[in-house]
This record gives C-alpha cells, structure tokens and sequence, in this order.
C-alpha cells in the first residue's frame, strides 16, 4: 500500500508526483432494499492525483453516482477505505464529514440544488456562513465568485428566475467559493442544451488549469469525457481505466 | 486562500437565528395552526394561575377584613356513639365568666325553610341566633333594630339585606308579618349588605334572623351548628379558643367540639386552593401537551417537505446540530410568537373571570414567565425528535429527489 505524504490542506500547491488528494482502497457498497440488498459497487480502487481533471463514464444504473457520492462523503462504503489528502474518512463521524465537505470538496449536481428560497448570491455565501464567516465578509467574497462566473447582475435574482445554464454557474460559483481542493460533478450539463453545456464545461475546465482543482465529472457525453486527462469507466459495479488521455497525461 | 479565515467551525449566532425566521414566513396556515395550540395552551396556564392566584387573594382580603380575632365554633357528632342532639341554647353570660379572654359570643342554629310573606313563597335560610351577634360580626342595620335581650320569647325577626330584596321588604313600618313553617313573625329590622365570607359558616345576608330560644317553633330538636366569638386580644387567641373548646366539649356529649381560629380556617382554605392548584395544573399539562402535540406535527411534516434543502444544506458543510437547530429555533420561534399572544389572551380570559365573579383583578406576577417557559418547555420536548431525525439524515438519502 502506497502512504500518502500528509498535506497540511494548503489548496493551491502544484501536484507533486505522488501527491495522491484521493485514494480509494477495495470499496464496496450495497444497497439494502425491501428484497435482500443490491450490490452496486465491487471492490473499487482508484487514485486521483491532485490537479487532474477525471471523467467517469458508464451505462444508466451502472454505479458512477454511488461512486461519486462515497467520493463526496454524502455515502458511506459498505466496506473499503477512502482517504482524502491522506486522511482516513471511512470512519469519521456526521460532524467531521460535513466539515470536510465544506472544506476540501464542492458539488455540482445535474438538477443544480439551489435553495430557491434565497437569492443567487445568497446561495453562493451560504457554505461560507457554514463555515464561520460573517454575514458581511461572505457575502463580499460570494460576490467575487458571482462575478468569475459571469453573473453579476443577476446576483439578487432567486433561481427561479434564472435559467438552466445559470442556475449550473450560480451551483459553480457555490462549489468555488470555498476553494475547495476537489470539484465532483454529476452530469453537470445534463439538462443544459450543448450551447450552454459547452460554457459550463469551459467554465470547469478553466477552473482546473489556472487553478489547479481537482476535477472529477460523471458525463454520458463522450466528447466531454474526452477533454478530460483520464477516463474511467464503471461496469456493473466495478471501475475500469479506459485511458489516461494521452493529449494531456 | 480566503483572507480573514475564521478559527471556528460553524455558523455564526446572528446566522443561527436568522435562517429559521426567514424560513418560518414559508411555513403559512400550517404555522397558524401550530401557534394557535401553543397559544391556547400557554393561555391555559396563565389564566388559571391567574384565577388561582386572584382566588387566594380574595381570600385573604376577606380574612383581613374579617378581622383577626374571631373564632368558629362547632359540633360534630362523634361517629360510633348514640346520637344525641346538641345542645340548643347557650348561656353567653356563663361562657364569657368562665372564659374571660373573649369579648363576645353568639350561638346560631342555621336551618332553611319556606318563608311566606304578602302571598308568595320563598326558601330562604333561617339563624336562631341572639343579639350579641351583631357586636361579634360588626353588623350594620339599615332600617329599624337587631334584635335585643328582651326579645327572647318574642316572635321577632329580622332580615338580611339579599332576603328582604327577595322578599320585597323595602322598610319595616306598614310591613305585615312573615309567615315561617305556620308561625308568623314581625320584622323588627333590615340588615344592610354584610358581604359573603368564607370563614364564617352562616350567609347572614340570604337569611331571616330570629331569637334562637323561638327556633323551638320552626324545628322540635333545634341544634347549635355554629358558635361565633370575639376574642379580646389576638396572641392570645390560640389559648382563648382552647379554653372554650374546653368549656364547650362537657356541654355536647357525643359530639366532638371545634374552635377554629382564622389562622386555621385560612389553612384550611389554603389546603383546599393548593388541590385545586393541581387540578388547574392537570388542566394546563393536558392543554400543553396538545399544544406540544401540533408543534411536533407541524415540524414532522416541515422536515418531510424540506428533505432536499436538507441534503444540499449537509453537502455544502451542515453538520448534524446546524440541521437540527435550523428546525428546533423555527419551532421555537413559532413557539415564542404563541406564547405571547396565549400570555395576552390567558391574562385577559382571567381578567374575565375575576370581574365576574365580583373580585377585584390582581395580576399573578409568577403567572406569565410560568406561562411562557412551559409552553417553550413543552415545544423543546416535542420538537426534539423530528429535530434529530432531521439531523440524522444520510446526505445522500436527504438528497434523492423521490
Ligand atoms: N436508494 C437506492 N436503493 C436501492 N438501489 C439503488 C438506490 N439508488 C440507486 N440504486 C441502484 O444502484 C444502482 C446504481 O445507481 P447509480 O445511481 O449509482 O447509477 P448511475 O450510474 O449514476 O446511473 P445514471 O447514469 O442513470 O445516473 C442502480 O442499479 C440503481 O438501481
Ligand atoms: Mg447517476
């Protein structure tokens, strides 16, 4: 077994190699349901390097969001170890995985998961109200983020009067606004049309080469995945490699 | 690296309470119904503790205008001995020589019957008793005499306030007697509004008033059920009344003999408002817990409703307790609102009650902070497990929109 070099979380270092910020180890996980349980992921390995962008793609029902979910701490394993940064969260408690998730770790989801009940800008500062910050000096740097995104005059806008691509740049702007170490995306242009998907994408992307973020996107899109450094591809539960792509490796 | 890093994990204060306030705006007819329970059952508390409290207080005024030298005596037939009456008639001459402490006795025989006059019918109570009752309960006459020594084997009477209005009496000349089971009457006087008192065991203002040596007409074994002293000083009134119990108890055979002093009849009083106490406290817990009943369910369904905003709230850096205390402050918030307006409503409910029952309203200062606390008490216990079961979620279950 590989150690991971502990990492004293300073987010915008240059990946040094073997600097593993993700390492799964023989993950397993099974769904209980009301007839015996349903396996959906067997023994899944896999290491990501801090900095590189990672396409998961598979067949509808294969396991690629349960992956993306244990990933992101929302799911626990049934059996295996993850580490993040070197830290073992397998075990950690409710507490230490919500303040890891806010943290280390930004979610874009495919249906955009704001709260619609706040403004765009609202929404954006509220992981950094979860973490500490006054009301005033979240806002300011929620501010910053709505502006790299593009949308600073609809800032005051509740969701609802946005549309589906800047929904997913107001999501985007939420996931960033902490400077988390590792973005996890599950089909982030699913219900964007290619026009705005392709913003979104160049958007992420970006992120990942002037940045430096850790990139992990679930995508049915095989153009997409291909932009990516690696793809992996989820079978029937288990994780394969297809490539690392040899244009950017 | 974001500048002014806070060193601790968590939202702010000012963040934990303003999520639930905002939040609660959302919640509409639901948050009406949730409120009107806590209402009702904070007004529960706070009126009846109000009414218990202006109860006791009356009780006490009547005590002070009463004045605090008076006893109350009386007998009880011993159970398990042959019963034989007591005694009818009571030598007060006798009993002030062989007591010197008291200032002035007067027996009384109380008994109700139908008193005629002018042609119509009335039941109204009747006081063999003998003219130093006025002295001893400080009677006052607003028309013609109370009775006298002299009067002992006549066949006067006279009227208390509320029965002379019953009875139409307005005066005592150009009145006609007054016919009581066949024996006719003259009335000597009209007494003016004494006021009930619960201490004293006879409702001077509802009766007719006559000799107690003519009761022997009214009833064959006529019985005294009160005997009612002043005493002359009140520290000695404990040993005054003893003594007289003393002098009493010969006198009654087969009866045992009571002389109550206030301290005792107020005792007595207070044992009887601490029960009803707890029933009022029985009557508040039952409106509590339906209060807390409609909180709880009104939070149940909350959680139910918001699962996805819980789930994005966990992804993004909610810890279990940032969960919980969203929901437990909208209760409270909720439940603060209904308290108020169930203070207000309990106090006024009370005020009511009071004014119609003729006392005057004193506010029980203990009542509101009561109140108040037990109805954010009862919200807190019943809001606490949909709290948790919020808290409790999987990120990933709170997540999946189903
Ligand atoms: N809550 C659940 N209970 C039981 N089984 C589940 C549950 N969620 C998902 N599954 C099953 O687990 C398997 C993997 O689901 P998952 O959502 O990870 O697939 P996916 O690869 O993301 O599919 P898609 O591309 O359609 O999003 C599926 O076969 C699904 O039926
Ligand atoms: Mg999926």
């Amino acid at each position: 077994m590989e150690l991971a070099v502990p990492n004293t979380g300073n987010n915008h270092t240059t990946a040094l190699p073997g600097d593993n910020l993700l390492q799964l180890e023989g993950i397993s996980h099974t769904y209980p349901t009301t007839v015996g349980s349903r396996s959906t992921l067997h023994n899944v390995s896999l290491s990501v390097m801090r900095g590189q962008s990672c396409a998961i793609v598979g067949a509808s029902g294969s396991g690629k969001s349960t992956l993306l979910n244990i990933i992101g701490l929302l799911d626990q394993p049934t059996s295996g170890r993850l580490l993040l940064d070197g830290q073992d969260m397998t075990r950690a408690t409710a507490h230490i995985r919500a303040q890891t998730r806010n943290q280390r770790i930004g979610f874009v989801f495919q249906s955009f998961n704001l709260l619609p009940r706040l403004s765009a800008l609202e929404n954006v500062a509220l992981p950094l109200l979860y973490r500490g910050y006054g009301h005033t000096e979240a806002q300011r740097l929620a501010l910053q983020e709505v502006t790299r995104v593009g949308l600073v005059n609809r800032a005051h806008h509740r969701p609802a009067e946005l549309s589906g691509g800047q929904r997913q740049r107001i999501a985007i702007a939420r996931a960033l606004v902490g400077h988390p170490d590792l973005i996890l995306a599950d089909e982030p242009t699913g219900n964007l049309d290619s026009n705005t998907a392709g913003e979104v994408l160049a958007l992420l992307q970006a992120l990942n080469r002037e940045q430096g973020v850790t990139l992990v996107i679930v995508t049915h899109d095989e153009s997409l995945a291909q932009t990516l450094q690696r793809c992996l591809l989820v079978k029937d539960g288990h994780l394969l490699e297809r490539y690392p792509n040899p244009v950017h490796a | 690296m974001p500048d002014a890093q806070p060193h601790r994990y968590g939202p702010s204060l000012r963040q934990t309470l303003s999520d639930p306030l905002s939040s609660l705006r959302l919640l509409g007819r639901r948050a009406l119904l949730a409120l009107l329970g806590i209402a009702a059952g904070c007004a529960a508390v706070v009126a009846l503790l109000n009414i218990g409290h202006n109860a006791a207080h009356e009780a006490i005024r009547t005590f002070k205008g009463l004045g605090s030298e008076v006893m109350v005596g009386s007998f009880t037939a011993t159970p398990g001995t042959v019963t034989r009456p007591a005694p009818a008639t009571l030598d007060t001459q006798h009993v002030k020589q062989a007591v010197p402490g008291l200032r002035e006795i007067a027996p009384a025989i109380l008994y109700s019957a139908t008193v005629r006059a002018a042609g119509q019918a009335y039941p109204l109570s009747v006081i063999g008793t003998s003219h130093e009752l006025e002295g001893v309960l400080g009677l006052r006459l607003r028309h013609g005499r109370f009775l006298s020594p002299y009067d002992q084997q006549s066949t006067y009477a006279v009227l208390g306030a509320q029965a002379a209005r019953a009875l139409n009496v307005g005066s005592v000349s150009n009145q006609g007697p007054v016919a009581i089971e066949g024996y006719l009457f003259e009335i000597i006087g009209i007494l003016a509004d004494h006021g009930h008192n619960p201490l004293i065991p006879i409702p001077v203002d509802e009766a007719i008033l006559l000799p107690i040596e003519g009761m022997r007409r009214i009833t064959p074994t006529p019985e005294i059920t009160s005997i009612i002293a002043r005493g002359r000083q009140s520290e000695r009134l404990a040993e005054d009344a003893e003594t007289l119990r003393d002098y009493l108890a010969p006198k009654a055979p087969g009866h045992t003999v009571q002389v109550q002093i206030p301290q005792q009849l107020l005792d007595g009083l207070e044992r009887q408002a601490r029960t009803f106490s707890y029933l009022l406290l029985g009557l508040a817990s039952i409106s509590l817990l339906v209060g807390g009943v409609g909180i709880m369910n009104v939070m149940v369904m909350n959680v139910s409703e918001r699962r996805q905003e819980i789930g994005i709230r966990m992804a993004i850096g909610a810890r279990p307790r940032d969960i919980a205390s969203l929901f437990l402050l909208e209760a409270m918030a909720l439940a603060v609102v209904g308290a108020l307006a169930g203070a207000l409503l309990g106090v006024a409910a009370a005020w009511m009650f009071v004014r119609l029952s003729g006392w005057s309203f004193s506010l029980s200062m203990t009542s509101l902070p009561l109140g108040i606390a037990s109805s954010l008490l009862s919200t807190l216990f019943f809001g606490l497990h949909p709290a948790r079961s919020a808290a409790n979620l999987q990120p990933v279950t709170a997540l999946r929109d189903d």
